[in-house]
C-alpha cells in the first residue's frame, strides 16, 4: 500500500491501481473537509438563520410557495424563486412597474375577519409597524393568533439579540409541539411583549429607513389574506376539495378545535415551517 | 557470486507403479504437522496435502481396471491461478526454486485461491488444530503448524530444502547435490513411483522422464504449466484422463 | 411520544405499534448475531462449506445483495449527473437501501473469512492483479461514500436540524452531493464489475472463465450492466412494499413507471450481450480449454434449463414487459416483471458461484452438492433483520419520500 511496505512494486499495475485509490480517497476527503470549512464560515458570518430559511422554504410544498404577484392576479401562476425575499428578487421590480396602475380601494376587514391596514404584513403571518420613535413593532396577525391560540410556552428572543428577516422571530408551544414564527424584518430586539400586549417584539431597525418592499400592504395584503384563509380551509379538510357548504368565520382558537397532530401539521404549514 | 540458474523443482509420478497404498499421504501429514482430523471432519473438510484419487476405466468386471493418481499441488509455473487471485499476496512463486509458496501467516482465509485451483489441491483449516496428549512430540520442528481459518497446501517440503541448504552451507558447499533434498512423499513411496528433481536441469532423471513418451500433465489446455507430470505406458489411462469430468462414481 | 422527532405533516403510527413492528425483527437479529457469533467463536466448521465448496450461501447472497443495492449508485447517477429530477422522489430511499445492502454484505464477509482481524492485510499488501483486491478497496470506499450520503438524511431529522451546526453542515453537504454521486458511480462501476471479474478470470474453472476485453473478462461488464438494470427494479419493489406496509402512497405512479422503463432498457441490452457472451463461451472459450459445454450441463439438477431460465424466463421476459408502456401502467405487470428481473440477477450470481464450484474439473472429481447450515442461514437472516430495522427507523424519523406529503393532500 505504501512504498516502504515489503512487497511494494513500482510497476504499471501498482501505480494505476493505487493511484486511482488515493485519488478517490483524496476527492472524498476534500469534499467533506470543504463542506466542514464552508459550514464554519457560515457560522462566523451568522448566516445560520438565512440558511435555515432557505432550507425550510425549499422543503415547503408548492402550494405554500406561490409568488405574491400570482396572488394579486398579476400573473397566472408563479412559484417564488427567491424564498419570499422580494428585496433581492430580480423579477419583483418588473412586476411593481407593471402594476403601478392599480386603483382598487382596500378594506380593513375580510368578511368580519379584522385586517388592520396601518401595518405591513409578512408571508409568515406577522406584521410590522413603524412607530413614531423610529422603532419597529412586530406582532402576530389575526390568522396567526387564532392558529396558535393561547400558547402554553413562549420562547422570545432576549433584548439585545439581532434577528434576521425570514429568520426565527420567536417560538410558541402548544399541544406538546413547538412552532417557530418568522421574523418579518431585521433588527435588534429592544423589548418583548406577548399575546396580551398585542405585539411581540420591539425592534431597533438596522438602518434608519428600513427596506420593506418584501412586505405586503393595503389591497395586496387583503387579497393575500383571503387566499390564506382558503389555504387553511384546504389544509383542515385534509385534501378534500372545498365544497359549497364550506365557509364561515375562523374560530378563535384553532389549537383547541383540532386534534394535536393535525394542529401541529396545519400550524407548521401555515407559518411556513416544513 | 556466480549467477545460479534458477531451479524448477518438480516430479514425475509413474502411474504404472503407484499401488494406491497411501504411504505418501501419511508421510506428508507427518512431515508437515498436519493435525489429526477433528471428529466431525468429513472427506471434504479434512486436510490432505497429498491425496490419492482413483480413476477407473468404467468397464464392468472382468475388464475393470483402476489407476491411482496422487494429487498434490501441481506447482503451476504459468498463470498460476492461486497466485493471481490472492488479494493480499499470501502465495508467491519462489523465483529460485519454482515452488509455489503459501504464507499462512498472511492468509486471510477468503478461500478465493481454493475456488481458483482446478486441481483442488488447497485445503482450509475449518477447525483449530489439536493434537492428542503426547502426540505433540511427533511434531516436526522445521515446519510451522497453521491456525484455524487459513489455507494450506503442499509446498514440496520446502522445509527440507532449507535443511539441505543449511547442511550444505555448514559443510562449506554453495549448492546442494541432487538427492539431498527429497520431499517426504518421494521418500516414503514403497514402489518408488515418484521421481523428484530439478526440471530445469536437462540432464536430471526427472527432466528426462518428463520429456518421455507417455508423460502428461493434468488439464494441460488450461495453460498452467504445472511441474507435476504423470506417466503411464497403458493407453487406457491416457484415454480415461481425457474422457471428461466427473467420471468417477461415488465411492464409500 | 416521539412526535417531535417525526417530520411535520407525515402520518406515522403510534410509538407502541412501531415498537411491536420492530420487535420480531430485533429477535431475528439477535438469533442471527448468535449464529454469526458461533461461526466466529467456534470456526467456520459451523457452516456446511468445505474444501470443494469454498464459497457457499454467504458469497452467493452477498453478490445478489450488492447487485440489488446498485439502485443507490444508479439512481444517484441519474439524479445528480444526468439530472433526472423526477427520481428525486426515490433517491433517499435508494441510498438507505444501498447503505443497508453494502454494510450487511461487508458484515457477512467478515464472518465468512477465516481470519477477520487480518482484513487490513489486503490493504497493506495489495495484489493489484487480483479482482478480490479491487473489490475490497472499492467496496470499502463506496461504503464510506454511502455513509456520507446518508448523513444529510439523518441531519434533516426534525429534531437534529434544530442544531445549527447540523443544519449548516447538511446544507453544505447537499451542495457537494454531485461529487459524491460521481465518485459513487465510478466506484460502483468498478466493484460491480470486479465482482463479476472474480469468476471470469478463473482459468481453473472453465464453466466460469470468459474471454477478456483488456484486463477484464466479459463477466466484468455483464455484472455492471445487470446490476444497473436491476437496481431500479429493486427500488421499485421496495417502494411498493413500503407503501403496502405504510398503507398510503409515497411516490407518484409515473416515477414507478420510469424506474421500470430504465430497468427494461438496460435489461434488454444486458440480455443481448449475455446471449452473445454465452455463444462465444460455448463455441470458442470452452473448447480451447479442452472442454465441451455439454459436459457442464450434464449434471442434474443443473441442466440446460438453468441457462434458459436465467437468460429467457428471468431476463428477456421481464425486459420485454418493462419496455411495454401499457404493461408498465399496470401495477401487477410492473411489479412481476421487476421481481423477475431481480430473480434473474440472483440466478446469475448463483450460477457463477454455486454451480461453478459444484462442477468437477478433473475426471476423478465428482459433482457435489451443498446445502447451507442453519448457522449460515441465521447469519444471513441477521442481515435481513438489520436491513428492515434500519429502514424502518429511517422511514419513521427521516424523510425518505419527498412526494409523500404532497400525495397525502390529494
Amino acid at each position: 500500500m505504501f512504498p516502504w511496505v515489503n512487497g511494494f512494486k513500482w510497476d504499471v499495475g501498482h501505480v494505476v491501481f493505487l493511484g486511482a485509490f488515493y485519488t478517490v480517497v483524496m476527492i472524498v476527503l476534500a469534499t467533506v473537509v470543504r463542506a466542514v470549512l464552508r459550514s464554519r464560515r457560515h457560522f462566523r458570518a451568522e448566516k445560520v438563520d438565512a440558511i435555515r430559511w432557505r432550507q425550510d422554504f425549499h422543503d415547503l410544498p408548492a402550494r405554500d410557495r406561490r409568488c405574491r404577484h400570482e396572488l394579486n392576479g398579476e400573473v397566472d401562476s408563479r412559484l417564488c424563486e427567491n424564498a419570499f425575499d422580494c428585496r433581492s428578487c430580480a423579477k419583483h421590480p418588473e412586476f411593481e412597474r407593471a402594476a403601478a396602475a392599480r386603483t382598487d380601494l382596500p378594506k380593513g376587514e375580510l368578511f368580519g375577519f379584522p385586517m388592520p391596514l396601518d401595518r405591513l404584513y409578512h408571508r409568515g403571518h406577522t406584521w410590522v409597524r413603524k412607530e413614531q420613535d423610529g422603532t419597529l413593532s412586530v406582532g402576530l396577525d389575526e390568522l396567526g393568533a387564532r392558529l396558535i391560540g393561547k400558547p402554553e410556552r413562549l420562547d422570545l428572543p432576549e433584548p439585545g439579540r439581532h434577528v434576521h428577516a425570514n429568520g426565527t422571530g420567536w417560538s410558541a408551544g402548544r399541544n406538546g409541539s413547538m412552532v417557530r414564527v418568522l421574523a418579518p424584518i431585521e433588527g435588534t430586539v429592544l423589548a418583548t411583549g406577548g399575546p396580551d400586549q398585542g405585539w411581540y417584539l420591539k425592534l431597533k431597525p438596522d438602518t434608519p429607513k428600513p427596506d420593506t418592499r418584501h412586505l405586503l400592504r393595503d389591497a395586496e395584503a387583503v387579497r393575500w389574506m383571503s387566499r390564506e384563509l382558503d389555504r387553511l380551509q384546504l389544509l383542515t379538510t385534509r385534501g378534500a376539495c372545498p365544497a359549497l357548504a364550506d365557509g364561515g368565520a375562523l374560530v378563535e382558537d384553532l389549537g383547541a378545535a383540532l386534534p394535536k397532530n393535525e394542529w401541529a401539521a396545519v400550524c407548521g404549514e401555515m407559518l411556513l415551517e416544513p | 557470486m556466480a549467477a545460479k540458474k534458477p531451479a524448477r523443482y518438480g516430479m514425475v509420478i509413474d502411474l504404472d507403479r503407484c499401488t494406491g497404498c497411501g504411504a505418501c499421504m501419511v508421510a506428508c501429514a507427518i512431515e508437515n504437522n498436519v493435525p489429526p482430523a477433528n471428529p466431525e471432519a468429513t472427506e471434504r473438510t479434512g486436510i490432505t496435502w497429498m491425496r490419492v484419487q482413483r480413476l477407473g476405466n468404467g468397464r464392468p468386471f472382468p475388464d475393470s481396471r483402476a489407476v491411482f493418481f496422487p494429487i498434490l499441488c501441481q506447482q503451476c509455473g504459468h498463470h498460476t491461478p492461486c497466485v493471481a487471485v490472492c488479494p493480499q499476496n499470501a502465495v508467491e512463486v519462489d523465483a529460485a526454486t519454482g515452488i509455489v509458496d503459501q504464507m499462512p501467516q498472511r492468509c486471510l482465509g477468503c478461500r478465493y485461491c481454493m475456488a481458483a485451483c482446478p486441481y483442488h489441491a488447497r485445503y482450509f483449516n475449518w477447525w483449530d488444530p489439536a493434537w492428542p496428549a503426547g502426540m505433540e512430540k511427533t511434531l516436526n520442528p522445521d515446519v510451522a503448524p497453521r491456525m484455524r481459518g487459513v489455507v494450506e497446501k503442499c509446498n514440496l517440503c520446502h522445509g527440507r530444502l532449507h535443511r539441505a541448504q543449511a547442511k550444505a552451507a555448514a559443510e562449506g558447499r554453495r549448492e546442494i547435490t541432487a538427492g539431498e533434498y527429497v520431499p517426504a512423499c518421494v521418500e516414503a513411496c514403497p514402489a518408488k513411483a515418484i521421481t523428484f528433481g530439478d526440471l530445469a536441469d536437462d540432464q536430471s532423471e526427472v527432466a528426462q522422464l518428463a520429456r518421455s513418451e507417455g508423460a502428461f500433465r493434468l488439464l494441460e489446455k488450461l495453460g498452467t504449466e504445472s511441474k507435476v507430470y504423470y506417466r503411464s505406458e497403458r493407453p487406457w489411462v491416457h484415454q480415461a484422463v481425457k474422457s471428461g469430468i466427473g467420471k468417477e462414481p461415488q465411492r464409500g | 411520544m416521539d412526535r417531535s422527532y417525526i417530520a411535520r405533516g407525515l402520518d406515522r403510527c403510534a410509538t407502541r405499534r412501531f415498537l411491536m413492528w420492530l420487535l420480531p425483527w430485533a429477535l431475528l437479529l439477535a438469533f442471527g448475531v448468535y449464529s454469526a457469533g458461533l461461526c466466529l467463536v467456534k470456526g467456520l466448521n459451523q457452516t456446511n462449506m468445505d474444501n470443494r465448496f469454498a464459497f457457499g450461501l454467504w458469497i452467493f447472497l452477498d453478490l445478489t445483495v450488492i447487485a440489488l443495492g446498485a439502485g443507490a449508485f444508479f439512481t444517484g447517477f441519474l439524479v445528480y449527473i444526468l439530472r433526472m429530477h423526477e427520481l428525486k422522489a426515490v433517491i433517499n430511499s435508494a441510498v438507505v437501501i444501498g447503505l443497508v445492502c453494502y454494510s450487511g454484505a461487508v458484515t457477512v464477509l467478515m464472518v465468512d473469512v477465516g481470519q477477520p482481524l487480518r482484513a487490513w492485510f489486503t490493504f497493506w499488501h495489495p495484489n493489484v492483479h487480483s479482482m478480490l483486491t479491487e473489490v475490497t478497496f472499492c467496496i470499502t470506499c463506496y461504503l464510506t461514500v454511502l455513509a456520507i450520503e446518508y448523513l444529510p438524511l439523518l441531519l434533516k431529522n426534525r429534531r437534529l436540524r434544530q442544531v445549527p451546526s447540523f443544519l449548516v453542515f447538511e446544507f453544505e453537504l447537499h451542495r457537494v452531493m454531485y461529487v459524491l454521486a460521481g465518485v459513487g458511480t465510478f466506484l460502483s462501476f468498478f466493484h460491480q464489475g470486479s465482482l463479476g471479474g472474480l469468476y471470469g478470470v478463473l482459468r481453473g474453472r472453465p464453466f466460469a472463465f470468459r474471454e477478456a476485453l483488456g484486463v477484464w473478462p466479459s463477466t466484468f461488464f455483464l455484472f455492471v450492466l445487470s446490476a444497473a438494470a436491476v437496481g431500479p427494479s429493486f427500488v421499485l419493489l421496495t417502494t411498493w412494499l413500503v407503501e403496502k406496509i405504510a398503507g398510503h402512497q409515497l411516490v407518484e405512479r409515473p416515477v414507478m413507471q420510469k424506474l421500470g422503463r430504465l430497468s427494461g432498457v438496460l435489461l434488454i441490452v444486458y440480455v443481448l450481450l449475455k446471449a452473445i457472451d454465452t455463444l462465444v463461451w460455448m463455441n470458442r472459450t470452452t473448447p480451447a480449454e479442452g472442454f465441451s459445454p455439454q459436459q457442464f450441463y450434464g449434471f442434474e439438477p443443473f441442466g440446460v434449463w438453468i441457462l434458459f431460465a436465467e437468460i429467457v424466463v428471468f431476463g428477456l421476459l421481464p425486459a420485454v414487459i418493462l419496455l411495454d408502456a401499457r404493461r408498465r401502467r399496470s401495477q401487477a405487470w410492473l411489479l412481476t416483471a421487476a421481481g423477475f428481473a431481480c430473480a434473474g440477477v440472483a440466478l446469475n450470481r448463483f450460477v457463477m458461484t454455486i454451480q461453478t464450484l459444484a462442477l468437477p474439473t478433473l475426471p476423478f472429481d465428482r459433482f457435489l452438492s451443498y446445502w447451507p447450515s442453519w448457522q449460515e442461514v441465521g447469519t444471513f437472516l441477521a442481515v435481513v433483520a438489520y436491513g428492515v430495522l434500519v429502514y424502518s427507523l429511517s422511514y419513521r424519523y427521516l424523510i425518505l419520500f419527498p412526494q409523500e406529503r404532497d400525495l397525502k393532500a390529494r
